[in-house]
């Protein structure tokens, strides 16, 4: 086994990161406590002590709507969850954020190649196919509505849309970890590859734009 | 099984954009088999939600990655996308300095007739085969997908076991139907399993429409205090109707049976 996720994500707090996506990770004596950006400073939170409840905690919004999209910033409020130890608070956070934990850590060892948009659409098969008539005009324009970090998606966005063209629909700190805030305290949520959501979207655009007939 | 502390277990469902009901027994199932300690992880990614299936090099820790198709039948997903996203060769890829083991879908497994009979009578307790009529529904057509050969073979076997007085395939897409289960049903109770892994938009949503127990799309299971009110008198017969046979619990050893016979059929 060459990977020790739970290493790193000690190193990384060891290092000052207090932070992934929404959620703000605070050492306790007893293990560590996870409770959303916006409610520090709250005292009124619902206590939660099982990895598994991130996974509920996660699944609707705060209206009631599933969140297929675990990046999307619109993680409920109103929660605190406490674990005891490492393991628990990886399980805990793959939960809130699937394989993020794992993707910062082979972005930090060279192994997170980014997929340009068009080879993931190029290799759709069945209702997807049609995405490989996406016009890069058309790509920037769905990847500007869909993964920026204010309605869309926190991930940061590290492919292209192509080997020669790249997005200049969102702004630098929404591709580039370096760029975006915080990066010393922040465990980044990094996108490597377009996610089914988007190439099903992309589909959408291709079909509202084929000619009638 | 011999537990592989050195292994991870990776579940791939398909997952939904609409609801949470198609994940939730991939990861129901994930839960309990980890509970077990046979693996060093257990994993789910699904093509439809997160984690995907592009993100396995960065979700599991583990070299060796036994990966079970939570589908039904071989088919589209389970010959195409299934080893394009995964980048798999054959039953074992060597990729990555990882070693994946590709095991059979579930709905391949022989135990899937005991389970579809077990629901069956769960469903309708106290209901007299002899006097029933049992369909299992599965979705039909579509790209190249065999869930219509599956659920004419388990129709099959059901059949040889004997104990219902009839039992038919029926499909939404294709002929037979399940819209005219009640042309096709003799006996004075009906009961209906669909052959699907969750209750998500087919199965929750689509038959009972089609069955005539809901008169147009209701919320998702998720969604609604009451799974079902069987029975339901409809068309002069009283008719049940199961949640998919892939919320079974049992299909948690139903996977861990294939990841034992990938190792019978590819020894190290």
């Amino acid at each position: 086994m060459k990977r020790n996720l739970n290493a790193a994500l000690e190193a990384w707090l060891e290092q000052g990161f207090r932070q992934i996506g929404q959620i703000v990770i605070q050492p306790q004596e007893n293990g560590y406590t996870l409770t959303h950006e916006a409610d520090t400073d709250r005292t009124d939170l619902t206590p939660y002590t099982r990895p598994a409840d991130a996974r509920a905690l996660s699944t609707l919004d705060e209206h009631g709507v599933f969140r297929p999209l675990k990046t999307a910033p619109t993680l409920k409020r109103g929660w605190k969850l406490s674990v005891p130890d490492l393991a628990q608070l990886r399980l805990t956070l793959d939960a809130f954020y699937p394989a993020m934990l794992g993707s910062f850590f082979s972005y930090q060892t060279g192994q997170l190649p980014a997929v340009p948009l068009r080879e993931t659409l190029n290799r759709q098969s069945g209702m997807y196919a049609v995405t490989k008539k996406l016009t890069d005009t058309q790509a920037n324009v769905l990847v500007g509505e869909s993964c920026n970090s204010q309605s869309g998606c926190l991930k940061l966005v590290l492919w292209r849309i192509s080997e020669e063209t790249p997005v200049t629909s969102l702004p630098p700190s929404e591709l580039d970890p370096a760029q975006s805030p915080q990066s010393n305290r922040r465990i980044p949520l990094l996108c490597a590859e377009a996610c089914n959501l988007l190439v099903a979207k992309a589909r959408e655009v291709v079909k509202r734009s084929a000619p009638p007939g | 099984m011999t537990p592989k502390p050195d292994s991870a277990l990776l579940i791939v469902g398909h997952g939904s954009t609409v609801n949470p009901d198609s994940s939730t027994p991939n990861l129901e199932r994930a839960d309990e088999i980890a509970l077990k300690q046979l693996f060093g992880e257990v994993h789910c990614v699904f093509w439809k939600e997160e984690p995907s299936m592009r993100q396995v090099l960065h979700l599991i820790d583990r070299d060796d990655i036994y990966v079970v198709p939570n589908f039904i039948s071989e088919g589209y997903f389970t010959r195409t996308v299934i080893p394009r996203e995964l980048e798999l060769t054959g039953p074992v890829t060597q990729r990555d300095g990882r070693t994946f083991k590709y095991c059979e879908p579930v709905g391949n497994h022989a135990r899937m007739t005991e389970l579809l009979m077990r629901r069956a009578a769960e469903v309708a307790p106290g209901v007299p085969p002899s006097e029933t009529t049992l369909f299992i529904v599965g979705h039909g057509t579509n790209l190249n997908d065999n869930s219509a050969a599956a659920a004419k073979r388990e129709v099959e076997k059901i059949g040889q076991a004997g104990g219902y007085a009839e039992v038919f395939t029926s499909y939404m897409e294709e002929e037979p139907l399940i819209s005219k289960w009640d042309q096709w049903a003799t006996q004075p109770n009906v009961v209906v399993v669909p052959f699907f892994i969750s209750d998500g938009l087919h199965s929750y949503q689509d038959i009972p429409v089609l069955l005539g127990i809901e008169q147009e799309i209701t919320e998702a299971a998720s969604q609604r205090s009451v799974f079902r009110n069987n029975p339901y008198h409809l068309r002069g017969r009283t008719l049940y109707y199961s949640s998919a046979i892939g919320t079974e619990p049992l299909f948690a050893e139903v996977i861990l049976d294939q990841v034992a016979a990938f190792d019978q059929t590819h020894p190290a």
